[in-house]
């Protein structure tokens, strides 16, 4: 049962700018790798749907693990669920304009 | 919002275990290359044909280039075809048999005994390119994805297949008469289908995906990469007909203007991408490779001279001897330093940091190798390379020696960087 709240929701998209791709420097929401944060309040989920820049990405895995740990940390007592999704694929469109700030354009 | 089929599979890359070794084993040959090529400086003035020449470019091409790209595809292959590498155990099996052939063929070489050792690395050589050949087959067609650049890939492992048997079919000439002509004949055969078929089009196919993707490009044209393509298989299959049919020489000017086309389509595609960037800053090893590219056209413009001199032999011989050096001194040396310490940083980060928080505090993938190492080698190459050149076509010993000297500063530079990079802990020595 989802019961997302926006105050959720906004504190969880502000853990998750603490989390960074590597290589580009950049946190995962300005580069626009979440695509939803789903709360279960009543079972004590988090579903994050998220992707990567380029399917089996070489830093993928960190980058996926570390949206667990951060999600993880800012909400003791949830569980997180990651879906990799790559259908829509990432494009740099949505890259945000701070991100794109960030990158000099 | 989203399509229901998730894919957490998608973050399963290849085992560092697996690409390591073929990256310590190209900075070895590099460092070797570099010292073969300051003591037979002298012989470089004279044909090209010589014991010690041919045990350098091998060096080169095989110990060197190969074996890295080699390394490096099984760990980008993934990226380029959305799907896991098929077999790491046929990853391990070309880098074996590779790494034992090459020093037998190249000791063949260094001495001319083209008995054992030769036929034992040879054929170790075209087993190690079947196994990468078969794994990344497999690969492409367990992915579904047979994307242009995928297909670049794959075409480009036929060519060196091909390009080694060939080799092969040579040696054993020099003790069996399997050819109607002597094996020195068909070199230049060997020499293009590896140069062209080989690294070219494996480079093109493989830059035209990491360029755009490190620089953060809009900008994407996959028409002209199939031209590209078409021009670069055209040109070598028109050199192979021509050759083989001995047609006149002037006549191999219409692959070498297809072959230009498809250099100049590359050189578009690459000053396009980088034009439409959205990461404005560009790293130094991506500046060096893009600096590859336009490297390319030096040994281009060489073979038109090559073949515009042709009847001239002292003068054109000096201009071949330029041609090869340009090529595996040039574009693939400049195109491996940049891009060794784009993807090595990546491939070793994961393996110290992939089970921590990246938090500020967390080095990224640019920070673990020596930047300064990285700038000086980038100058003493530059330097080397000009200088060398210059040897060549001045046929000036001590210019070649000081060339060399300033190729070995380079290799051992980079050789140190690579093993540093590999040897790299986190900062609590809590590494996985």
């Amino acid at each position: 049962m989802i019961t997302n709240n926006n105050d959720q929701c906004a504190l969880a998209l502000s853990a998750l700018e603490h989390v960074y791709d590597p290589e580009i420097g950049l946190n995962v929401v300005d580069l626009g790798l979440i695509y939803q944060v789903d709360f279960d309040e009543v079972n004590g989920k988090i579903f994050c749907a998220m992707t990567l820049t380029t399917q089996f990405c070489p830093m993928g895995e960190s980058i996926r693990d570390n949206v667990i740990r951060s999600l993880e940390g800012s909400f003791p007592g949830f569980g997180v669920e990651v879906d990799l999704v790559f259908d829509p694929p990432w494009s740099y469109e949505r890259i945000s304009e701070r991100g794109k700030q960030f990158l000099g354009h | 919002m989203f399509a229901p089929n998730t894919n957490n599979a998608a973050v399963k890359t290849t085992s560092y275990k697996v690409v390591l070794p073929f990256y310590m084993y190209a900075a070895l040959s590099f460092v070797v290359a570099t010292i073969m090529l300051f003591f037979s400086s002298g012989t470089l003035l004279h044909h090209y044909f010589q014991p010690r020449v041919l045990a350098t470019t091998h060096t080169m091409a095989l110990g060197w280039g190969t074996m890295i790209i080699l390394g490096a595809s099984h760990q980008l292959v993934p990226v380029i075809i959305e799907g896991r590498l098929y077999s790491e155990r046929l990853a391990y099996a070309s880098f074996i048999l590779a790494a034992i052939g090459i020093p037998l063929l190249v000791y063949a070489f260094f001495f001319f005994n083209m008995g054992a050792p030769a036929i034992v690395g040879g054929s170790l050589i075209v087993l190690s390119v079947l196994s990468f050949l078969i794994n990344i087959a497999l690969s492409i067609s367990e992915s579904h994805n047979e994307n242009v650049h995928a297909i670049f890939v794959l075409t480009a492992t036929g060519w060196l297949l091909f390009t080694v048997t060939l080799g092969f079919i040579l040696l054993l000439n020099f003790i069996h008469i399997l050819l109607p002509e002597d094996s020195i004949r068909y070199l230049p055969l060997h020499a293009h289908l590896g140069i062209i078929g080989w690294f070219f089009l494996l480079i093109t196919g493989v830059g035209s995906r990491l360029i755009p993707m490190f620089m953060i490009s809009k900008y994407t044209n996959t028409r002209l990469l199939w031209w590209i393509y078409g021009l670069i298989n055209g040109a070598l299959l028109c050199y192979t007909i021509l050759f083989l049919l001995q047609a006149k020489e002037v006549l191999i000017i219409v692959p070498a203007v297809l072959f230009l086309s498809a250099v100049t389509g590359f050189i578009y595609y690459c000053y396009k991408s980088a034009k439409q960037r959205i990461r404005k800053q560009i790293d130094n090893q991506v500046k060096v490779s893009l600096l590859s590219v336009l490297m390319m056209l030096l040994p281009v413009l060489l073979l038109l001279l090559i073949i515009i001199l042709s009847g001239l032999t002292k003068k054109q011989s000096t201009i071949i001897t330029t041609y090869g050096f340009t090529i595996f001194f040039g574009w693939i040396t400049a195109i491996i330093l940049g891009m060794t310490f784009k993807t090595l940083p990546f491939i070793v980060w994961n393996k110290v940091y992939h089970q921590r928080s990246v938090s500020g505090k967390t080095p990224s993938p640019k920070d673990i190798f020596n930047h300064k190492n990285f700038r000086i080698m980038s100058v003493a190459y530059l330097l080397g390379f000009a200088v060398f050149s210059i040897g060549i076509l001045t046929s000036t010993v001590l210019l070649l020696q000081s060339g060399a000297v300033l190729l070995i500063i380079t290799s051992v530079m980079y050789a140190v960087n690579v093993l540093s990079i590999m040897q790299h802990k986190a900062e609590n020595g809590n590494d996985n």
